[in-house]
């Protein structure tokens, strides 16, 4: 069950960061500046955007885990800060549809598939 | 003046367009079997005055004309007269004129290019391209006109963006609207062919060539957008998933699926009405594209200054469209012959289709969704980057497997044991010698890069193939090598990125890892319409012993008043260095960003590689003709 549960993990990470500094850049490449066009925090050069940069180096000194400063970001300014979409009531849908969506087409397919397969038979 | 011969060219063309719409209406009742010439003088007088009324905005832009209100508002006299001209389309305005332009040109080639086509077919497809082109230019006229006047005439322009004022940002609106805009064509066909139940074999050759060009339209636009956005934006990457790129990328999976099953409607029968819902399909996401861009409901670095009714006029067109085509469909819908045998390429281009609507279906629900939330819950959620990437890199497995043996494979023929070949020896054996000089990684982008490289190996080896037998379509081979590639370095780049910022100051020293970068010198100059402040910064590899000069510069524009971060990039064959820098206020430190960005080029490469393919099999059908 560990090794299953690891392999899962690891099929959905992309990149494993190690080190503070990695942490903290990745955490900024998740993160909207607010006061830009659809630019990440990393970025930006506004005030705005340094003022996060700051506030995250901070956070990931003091030991917070990621999970912590997403959450204490999105508390302070909403989930609109959040590149990394958090997996909630509102955002079910928008996680889940593409699996379902997928499955729905491959099970239209086959049918069609099966079906034009059968009629020469 | 050239307001007025501006409004006045323009007027003429809708009325050509609705010229056109009444000639062909009647033409369809007369029973000889050639169009009349008349129509022909039409469509070419209507190619003439569209086109001369870009000219004239053009020229409007050449000379400064600045009693036009869209000259005043997007450009400037001090600037560069490449910008001037290409200034005609970077806004909403001058591009919907470029968009019509477009709609007429490849009206006008679908009319003169297929002499030999059934008559009703090709005044059905006139027919529907000129309302499409009637309703852009009352669009145009009522809502969003170029030429409009104003008064008192201004000296001076506010100037174009000055990011904007870009040789890659020139072409890339040009291109990606003989795409988009191109996806019109068979939009229309489809539609006549439904009306005039024409057979799948001259649909499909009918199609076919439009397919190809403006796929490989879109792909070059969408490659000319990344490298602006790589080297112009100054964060060193190339494709945010920001719902303007997106919009450019949705129509491109079903040109890209589309591409694939007129393959099969051409050489068997079946497919019909699924082609031409595909055809239905990309024309409308190529309008819902333009409609989230222009109506400013999206949040994005692209927006341009936008204004809601623009959105409504594009929304109810959209609405018309649909409904109606729809209406056509259901009216007229075929039926299908499905006594015959499914081969086992249909069945894998079938396949092709399921990942590319399900891929479209992505992209739509992430770039939609979010809107969708904050106008019913008024709850603001950001869908960036790490949720396409997470719910589309495991796909790419499939995908890459599938391109790499479904073109190779039998349907009921198949077997298992031919899958372990030459090819995949080989890219095993390549997988591991990248391996060991990865040090980080997930299993998932491991995975990846053996089955790029399994694809990349396969398609070489079909390559050579070719060279024996003629017959094996090298179009795909060399598309499907540039997508193998392109996965590749994309997961390269991923892997050995190096990213670092400091704050300096000038003759300030800063070493990490195996670098040092020196801040040698500070220079501030002005030009005709900025001010810089340029960094001299020398990067030493210590690893390598070699040095290099970069200068960042950070210049203040003054029409309009504007700061951009200029990226200082040295291109190596297999790595950029990438340096930018800003001021932090009040202080003389600066802080610069250092990244080391491997296979770029051959990421640019790559995408040229796919689009290559749309050209080679555009001319594979030229031979055939």
């Amino acid at each position: 069950m560990r090794i299953l549960s690891f392999i899962i993990i690891q099929l959905f990470i992309i990149t494993i960061s190690y080190g503070n500094e990695s942490k903290t850049y990745e955490i900024l490449k998740n993160l909207r500046c607010l006061v830009c066009q659809g630019q990440t925090i990393s970025d930006s050069n506004s005030d705005f955007a340094l003022t996060i940069k700051e506030v995250v180096t901070e956070k990931v000194n003091e030991g917070l885990s990621r999970k912590e400063i997403y959450y204490f970001l999105s508390d302070k300014y909403g989930d609109w800060i959040l590149f990394n979409t958090p997996l909630k009531k509102n955002s079910y849908f928008l996680w889940f549809m593409p699996y379902i969506l997928f499955i729905l087409g491959g099970a239209i397919l086959y049918i069609v598939i099966k079906k034009r397969t059968e009629k020469i038979k | 003046m050239l307001s007025s011969f501006g409004i006045t060219v323009s007027t003429i063309s809708l009325l050509l367009s609705l010229s056109l719409l009444y000639l062909s209406y009647y033409d369809l009742k007369l029973s000889n079997n050639k169009i009349s010439k008349k129509i022909y003088k039409f469509a070419f007088s209507q190619i003439l005055f569209t086109f001369l009324s870009f000219i004239t905005l053009i020229i409007a832009y050449v000379i400064s004309d600045f009693s036009l209100i869209n000259v005043y508002e997007n450009s400037h006299t001090t600037k560069p007269l490449f910008y001037k001209i290409s200034g005609a389309w970077g806004n909403h305005e001058g591009s919907l004129l470029l968009w019509i332009n477009i709609l007429v040109l490849f009206s006008f080639l679908f009319l003169i290019l297929n002499k030999d086509k059934n008559k009703n077919f090709k005044l059905y497809t006139i027919i529907f391209q000129n309302l499409l082109i009637s309703s852009f230019l009352i669009f145009l006229l009522t809502n969003s006109n170029p030429f409009s006047l104003l008064y008192p005439t201004p000296t001076e322009g506010m100037g174009l963006n000055p990011i904007l004022q870009d040789p890659a940002l020139a072409i890339h609106p040009p291109l990606l609207y003989l795409g988009f805009v191109g996806s019109s064509i068979y939009f229309s066909i489809a539609l006549a062919a439904l009306i005039t139940k024409v057979d799948s074999k001259s649909l499909a050759l009918t199609i076919k060539p439009w397919v190809s060009v403006s796929w490989t339209f879109q792909t070059l636009g969408i490659l000319v957008g990344s490298i602006w956005a790589y080297y112009e934006l100054g964060w060193g990457g190339f494709w945010f998933w920001d719902p303007v790129e997106n919009s450019s990328l949705m129509p491109w999976f079903l040109m890209t699926a589309l591409l694939h099953s007129v393959l099969v409607l051409e050489r068997r029968i079946g497919l019909y009405s699924w082609v031409i819902i595909l055809s239905i399909l990309t024309f409308t996401m190529s309008v819902v594209g333009t409609f989230l861009v222009r109506s400013g409901i999206l949040n994005s670095v692209h927006t341009f200054a936008n204004d809601p009714s623009r959105g409504l006029f594009i929304l109810s067109f959209l609405a018309l469209m649909v409904f109606s085509s729809i209406f056509i469909f259901f009216k007229h819908a075929p039926v299908e012959n499905k006594n015959y045998k499914i081969f086992s390429k249909e069945s894998f281009i079938l396949i092709n289709n399921w990942f590319m609507v399900f891929f479209l279906a992505v992209v739509l629900i992430g770039t939609l969704y979010p809107v969708f939330l904050d106008t019913l819950t008024g709850q603001k959620i950001s869908v960036g980057p790490p949720y396409y990437n997470f719910i589309l890199a495991p796909f790419l497995l499939p995908l890459l497997f599938l391109m790499t043996s479904g073109p190779k494979h039998k349907w009921i023929s198949s077997n298992v044991i031919g899958i372990f070949n030459i090819a995949l020896f080989t890219s095993i054996i390549l997988f591991f010698l990248i391996f060991l000089s990865i040090k980080e990684g997930g299993l998932l982008l491991l995975l990846i890069l053996l089955f790029s490289m399994y694809l990349i190996t396969q398609t070489t080896f079909d390559f050579y193939e070719t060279f024996k037998n003629k017959n094996i379509n090298l179009s795909r081979i060399i598309s499907h090598f540039g997508f193998g590639l392109l996965i590749l370095s994309i997961s390269l780049n991923q892997i050995f990125s190096v990213e670092k910022s400091f704050n300096v100051r000038l003759g300030d020293e800063k070493n990490f890892q195996n670098y040092t970068i020196k801040f040698n010198n500070l220079e501030t100059f002005s030009k005709n319409n900025f001010k810089s402040v340029k960094g001299h910064f020398e990067i030493i590899d210590k690893k390598k012993i070699t040095s290099q000069n970069l200068t960042p510069e950070i210049r203040v524009y003054n029409k309009p008043e504007t700061i951009t971060y200029e990226a200082s990039i040295n291109t190596k064959l297999f790595s950029d260095t990438y340096l930018t820098m800003s001021n932090i206020s009040n202080t003389d430190v600066f802080n610069i960003k250092f990244q080391k960005k491997p296979f770029m080029n051959f990421i640019w490469f790559s995408v040229l590689l796919i689009s290559f393919g749309g050209i080679l099999q555009f001319s594979r059908f030229e031979k055939r003709a």
